[in-house]
C-alpha cells in the first residue's frame, strides 16, 4: 500500500481528498499525450477554482515540486507531460461558460470548457467562436490558449491569438491577475498576446475572456476528388493565389482516406489520391459567387469530380471525415506520429512530396490530413511501437520532414506547440540570441526553475533523456543548427 | 551632456562612422514634447541600429525610435532624451512573396508605400491610421493599435507574423518568421507591438496579407444630432455585423473630413459606413444597415462615392487633425457602452469637438480646447464600470506634467515593469513615456 507523501498530504488539505490523484494506477492515464514520449508525474490536483489554482502552485513551490498544467491532453507534442514529475494541475473541473455578452460578441469561460461546447452555445446566440481544432470534441479553450491552436477554420478568421482578449492569470509564485481588456484598450504591453501560444509556461489561465463572430448566413461546402496529389496541392496553391479567402481549404490524402472511410462512411473514394475540402461562406450572393469561382479553379486541375454539400447534415458529414481522420488512423497501425510543419503555401507542393520520399525512405506509412489554405502540414507517419527500432525510425523520419519546412521557409509547428518533443529543433530557426530573448520574457512572469519544466527551449540540465532526445540530437548534428538564422 | 562627453576616457565617441546629426537647428525636427536630443543618428541599415544601440548603451544615453513622428504625441514627456534614432531611411521592401500573400518591409516604409507595392499585385494590408502617406511601419508597429476598422481587420498584432528588432544593447533578434501559422518559441512580435519602443527597435517586419475586395463601398447618410448619428451607427452594426466601418462625425468633424478630402460629406452630424467583398455582398451588407438606420428614425437619403481611399483616409486623418493646444482624448470600450460613454463626455468637457465614434469598434476620438486632471481623474472613475480605457493623445506639456496621458495599468502593471526590466534594464528606450513610468 503506497502511503502520501508529504506534498500529497498538503494538496488533500487545500483541496480535498477527492481532487488529488495519487495512486500509481490513476497516475496512468497522466503519463501520456499521443506523443512518443512519457512524463511520470507523481500527484494529479483538480482545482475547483482560481484560489485552488493559487493555493496548489504554492504548495508545490514549498515542497520544490515541479508543476505542470493540464487541459485534456490533446496537444500532440508532449506540451501536457510532468517532464521532471511533480504536480500536475487538471484544469477539466472548471468547465463552465460564465456568460455570453451576444452584443459585444464576448464570452466569459472557465479554462476546462471543451471546444466544441463553447462553439454550441455561440451559436445559440447566433454567433461562432472561430478556432475549431480537430480535436476540438475534447480539447479545452485553457489548453487552446496555451497552443495557440488553429483548426481549419482558422484560415479566415485567424488563430486563437485573434481571438482571446483578456484572461485571468496565475503566475509561476501563485500570484493572480487579470490581463488584457474588453477591446484590447488596456494600456501597456500585450500581455495576452505573450500568453496565448506560451504553451503553458508563464502561467496557468483560470478565466478568459474571448471574441466571437458573426455567423454568415450562408455555407458553401465542396469536395474535390484528384487522382494525384500533385494536382489537389496545386489546386490549394491557385485558390490561395486567387484572391479569395475561403472559410477552409483542407487536403486529405489516399492514407487517410483509407483510415477514415470504413469508419466514418464520408464518401470519400478509396482510389482517390488525395481529397480537398473547400468552404466558403458569408451572404447567399457572396457564397453562390466565390463558390462557382471556386469550384472552377478546383476543375482546372482535372479532378475526377467536384461535389457540393449545402445543408447542415451533408457539411457535417464531410467535416467529421476530415475532424475525425486521427482518431481513425488506428485503423492502419496501432501508434502514430504527428507533425505539425508549416511552410510558405506555394511550397505546399515541392514539400509533400519530399514528406512522401521521406516516408518511404524510412518505410513508415503517412497519412496526410491538413490545413492546406494555411501551409500547415500535417503528415502522421504510422507505426507499431512494439516493433523493434520502428519508434527510431518514426523520430528520424520526423526530423527530416521537419527539416524540409525549415528549409522551404517554414517553421517546426503550427498549432500543437514545440512542447517536449520539438525543443531540440528550436535552433533550427532562432539562434541563441532570439532564445535568450524569449527566456527573458520568461523570467519575467515569475520564477521558471520547477514551473512546467523542459518545455520549448533545448534541454536544460535536469530534463532527463527524454525518449527522442538522442534522435533530436543526431538529426541537428547531421544538418547542422541555424538553418533559418 | 553632449553625445562625445557621455563617453568614457580613451573610448571611441559614440556612433562613430554612423551617420549623425548634432547641429541643433537640424533636431528641432526629433523635438519629443519640450526635450531635444543633443544627437541623432540616421540609420540605413540593420547593422547601423546594432551600431547605435550598441553604443548607445555603452556610453549610457536614453533613446527615442523616430519614424514618421505622427504619433510623436503620444506618451508621456521623455524623463532623459540624449539620442534621436532615426529609422525612416530604413525603407526597403525585404522580401515579397505574393502568392504567399506575406510580405516582409524595413520598418521605415509608409504604410501608402506599402499599399501602393501591394496594389499592383492586387493586395493590401487592412490597417488604417492617420496620415498614412507619412507613418512608417515600424511606428505603426510600436504603437500597436487597431484603427476606425479594427471590428473587421484588427489591429498590427493580428497582421504581424514576424519581427526582427535590435535590443537595447545592440543585439539583434527576431521572431516568428514568414508563415501565416506559427507557434515556434514564444510570440514576441505580440509583445514588441504597442510597446512604444520601449523594449527594443523594430527593424524589419513580416505582414500577411488581404487581396483587395472585388468591390468596396461607402456610404454617408446625414442625422439631424450626433447623438441620433451615434445612436443609428449603433443599430446599423448591430443588424449587418459584416460591416469593415461604421462611423459616427459630429458636424465639425465632418466638416473637417470634407477640407482633408471626403466630399462625401457636408457640414452635418453624418453616419458613415463601409462594406467590401463581391459586389452584392457588399451591396447587400449596406442594405441591412441601411434599414436598421431608417428603423430609429433617421431617413435622410444616403450619398455614395467613388473615392473610396481618399475618403477613409481623410476620415482617418482626423484623428491628428488637432486644432493646435488642444487635448485629444481616445476612448476604447465594448461597443455596446458608446453611447452612454459619449453622453458622459459630452457631460463634463469643455467644448467638445470633432467627435468621431466607430460605432462597430467600440472606440471614440474627441478634442476640448482645455480639460484639468480632476475632470480626467473623474471621467476615468465614472467610465469604468462602463470598461472604458481613456488615453490622452496629445496635449499640452502643462498637462502632461499633472496628470497620466495612459491612465492606470492595470493589475499587469507588475509584469510590465518585470519585461521592462529584462529588456532594458538600463532604461535607455524612451524612458518614462509608456504606462506606470516605464
Amino acid at each position: 500500500m503506497k502511503t502520501p507523501t508529504a506534498l500529497v498530504l498538503d494538496l488533500i488539505e487545500a483541496i480535498g481528498d477527492d481532487a488529488v490523484v495519487w495512486h500509481d494506477e490513476d497516475l496512468l492515464v497522466y503519463e501520456y499525450d499521443g506523443t512518443i514520449d512519457r512524463g511520470n508525474p507523481d500527484v494529479i490536483a483538480l482545482p475547483a477554482d482560481t484560489d485552488d489554482v493559487s493555493a496548489l502552485i504554492r504548495i508545490a513551490n514549498k515542497h520544490g515540486a515541479s508543476v505542470t498544467p493540464r487541459g485534456a491532453g490533446t496537444g500532440l507534442s508532449g506540451g501536457a507531460l510532468a517532464a521532471k514529475g511533480g504536480v500536475i494541475i487538471g484544469m477539466n473541473r472548471m468547465r463552465r461558460i460564465l456568460s455570453v455578452d451576444a452584443e459585444n460578441k464576448t464570452a466569459l469561460v472557465q479554462p476546462g470548457v471543451v471546444n466544441l461546447d463553447l462553439g454550441l452555445e455561440a451559436e445559440r446566440h447566433g454567433l461562432a467562436y472561430a478556432p475549431d481544432p480537430s480535436s476540438q470534441r475534447a480539447c479545452t479553450i485553457g489548453g487552446n490558449i496555451a497552443e495557440n491552436a488553429g483548426g481549419p477554420h482558422t484560415l479566415a478568421w485567424g488563430t486563437t491569438t485573434n481571438h482571446v482578449l483578456a484572461v485571468e492569470l496565475v503566475t509561476a509564485d501563485g500570484e493572480v491577475q487579470w490581463i488584457g481588456h474588453d477591446t484590447r484598450d488596456e494600456p501597456g504591453y500585450d500581455l495576452v498576446g505573450c500568453v496565448v501560444g506560451s504553451e503553458g509556461t508563464v502561467g496557468i489561465v483560470t478565466q478568459a475572456l474571448v471574441r466571437l463572430v458573426p455567423r454568415p448566413s450562408a455555407v458553401r461546402t465542396m469536395l474535390a476528388v484528384y487522382d494525384s496529389v500533385r494536382d489537389a496541392s496545386n489546386a490549394v496553391s491557385a485558390v490561395v493565389a486567387s484572391g479569395i479567402v475561403p472559410a477552409a481549404l483542407e487536403m486529405i490524402d489516399k492514407m487517410t482516406i483509407a483510415a477514415v472511410e470504413p469508419v466514418l462512411n464520408t464518401g470519400f473514394p478509396l482510389d482517390a489520391e488525395a481529397v480537398l475540402l473547400v468552404e466558403v461562406d458569408g451572404p447567399e450572393s457572396q457564397v453562390e459567387a466565390e463558390g462557382a469561382r471556386v469550384e472552377s479553379i478546383l476543375r482546372r486541375f482535372e479532378p475526377r469530380e467536384v461535389r457540393s454539400a449545402t445543408d447542415h447534415e451533408e457539411r457535417e458529414h464531410l467535416w467529421a471525415g476530415r475532424k475525425g481522420a486521427i482518431g481513425a488512423l488506428g485503423q492502419i497501425m496501432p501508434n502514430y506520429y504527428l507533425l505539425d510543419g508549416v511552410v510558405p503555401r506555394t511550397k505546399l507542393p515541392d514539400v509533400l512530396d519530399a514528406v512522401y520520399e521521406i516516408a518511404e525512405r524510412y518505410r513508415l506509412p503517412v497519412a496526410n490530413m491538413f490545413h492546406a489554405g494555411d501551409g500547415n502540414l500535417h503528415p502522421c507517419l504510422l507505426f507499431d511501437e512494439r516493433e523493434p527500432g520502428a519508434t527510431a525510425r518514426v523520430l528520424d523520419a520526423g526530423g527530416e520532414i521537419m527539416r524540409v519546412c525549415v528549409d522551404a521557409g517554414g517553421a517546426i509547428t503550427g498549432e500543437h506547440g514545440v512542447g517536449l518533443e520539438k525543443r531540440d529543433y528550436l535552433p533550427w530557426i532562432f539562434s541563441e540570441a532570439d532564445m535568450d530573448a524569449m527566456k527573458s520574457l520568461r523570467a519575467a512572469f515569475g520564477p521558471t526553475e520547477n514551473f512546467n519544466p523542459c518545455k520549448i527551449f533545448p534541454a536544460g540540465h535536469g530534463c532527463g533523456e527524454a525518449g527522442h532526445q538522442h534522435h533530436a540530437q543526431q538529426q541537428i548534428a547531421k544538418f547542422g543548427p541555424k538553418a533559418f538564422v | 551632456m553632449s553625445a562625445s562627453d557621455a563617453a568614457s576616457p580613451g573610448q571611441p565617441p559614440p556612433f562613430e562612422g554612423l551617420d549623425t546629426i548634432s547641429e541643433p537647428v537640424r533636431l528641432a525636427r526629433y523635438a519629443v514634447d519640450d526635450s531635444l536630443p543633443t544627437s541623432a543618428v540616421l540609420a540605413t541599415g540593420i547593422s547601423d541600429v546594432e551600431r547605435a544601440m550598441a553604443d548607445a548603451s555603452a556610453a549610457g544615453l536614453a533613446v527615442i525610435p523616430h519614424g514618421g513622428r505622427t504619433m510623436q504625441c503620444l506618451g508621456m514627456p521623455p524623463q532623459r532624451y540624449d539620442t534621436a534614432l532615426d529609422l525612416s531611411r530604413l525603407n526597403r521592401v525585404v522580401d515579397y512573396e505574393p502568392e504567399d500573400f506575406t510580405i516582409t518591409v524595413q520598418a521605415g516604409m509608409t504604410l501608402s508605400t506599402l499599399q501602393q507595392q501591394l496594389a499592383i499585385n492586387g493586395q493590401l494590408l487592412p490597417l488604417d491610421h492617420p496620415h498614412f502617406e507619412q507613418a512608417t511601419l515600424g511606428g505603426l508597429a510600436a504603437v500597436g493599435r487597431g484603427g476606425l476598422r479594427r471590428n473587421s481587420f484588427g489591429g498590427p498584432r493580428d497582421w504581424l507574423i514576424g519581427m526582427r528588432m535590435v535590443q537595447a544593447d545592440g543585439t539583434a533578434i527576431k521572431a516568428g518568421g514568414k508563415v501565416v501559422k506559427n507557434v515556434s518559441g514564444y510570440d514576441l512580435a505580440k509583445l514588441f507591438s504597442g510597446s512604444l519602443g520601449t523594449l527594443g527597435i523594430i527593424v524589419e517586419l513580416t505582414f500577411k496579407l488581404r487581396p483587395q475586395p472585388a468591390s468596396d463601398q461607402i456610404i454617408a447618410i446625414g442625422a439631424p444630432t450626433l447623438d441620433d448619428a451615434q445612436r443609428a451607427a449603433r443599430a446599423a452594426a448591430n443588424a449587418a455585423p459584416f460591416l469593415n466601418g461604421c462611423i459616427a462625425l459630429s458636424a465639425d468633424a465632418a466638416a473637417e473630413a470634407r477640407a482633408l478630402g471626403a466630399r462625401l460629406l457636408q457640414d452635418e452630424p453624418t453616419i458613415v459606413l463601409r462594406a467590401n467583398g463581391l459586389e452584392s455582398a457588399a451591396t447587400e451588407v449596406l442594405s441591412h444597415a441601411l434599414s436598421a438606420i431608417r428603423e430609429v428614425g433617421v431617413d435622410r437619403p444616403e450619398r455614395r462615392t467613388s473615392e473610396i481611399v481618399e475618403t477613409w483616409q481623410a476620415i482617418a486623418d482626423l484623428e491628428l487633425q488637432t486644432p493646435n493646444e488642444h487635448v485629444r482624448l481616445r476612448l476604447g470600450l465594448p461597443p455596446a457602452n458608446l453611447v452612454q460613454a459619449q453622453v458622459l463626455l459630452d457631460g463634463h468637457l469643455n467644448n467638445p469637438a470633432q467627435w468621431i465614434i466607430a460605432a462597430d469598434s467600440g472606440l471614440l476620438f474627441v478634442s476640448t480646447p482645455r480639460v484639468d486632471a480632476d475632470t480626467i481623474a473623474r471621467l476615468r472613475r465614472e467610465l469604468g464600470p462602463l470598461r472604458g480605457r481613456l488615453t490622452i493623445e496629445s496635449a499640452p506639456p502643462e498637462l502632461k506634467s499633472s496628470v497620466d496621458i495612459w491612465g492606470p495599468a492595470g493589475a499587469g502593471a507588475r509584469l510590465m515593469h518585470n519585461i521592462k526590466a529584462q529588456f532594458d534594464p538600463q532604461t535607455a528606450l524612451n524612458p518614462g513615456r509608456f504606462v506606470d513610468g516605464i
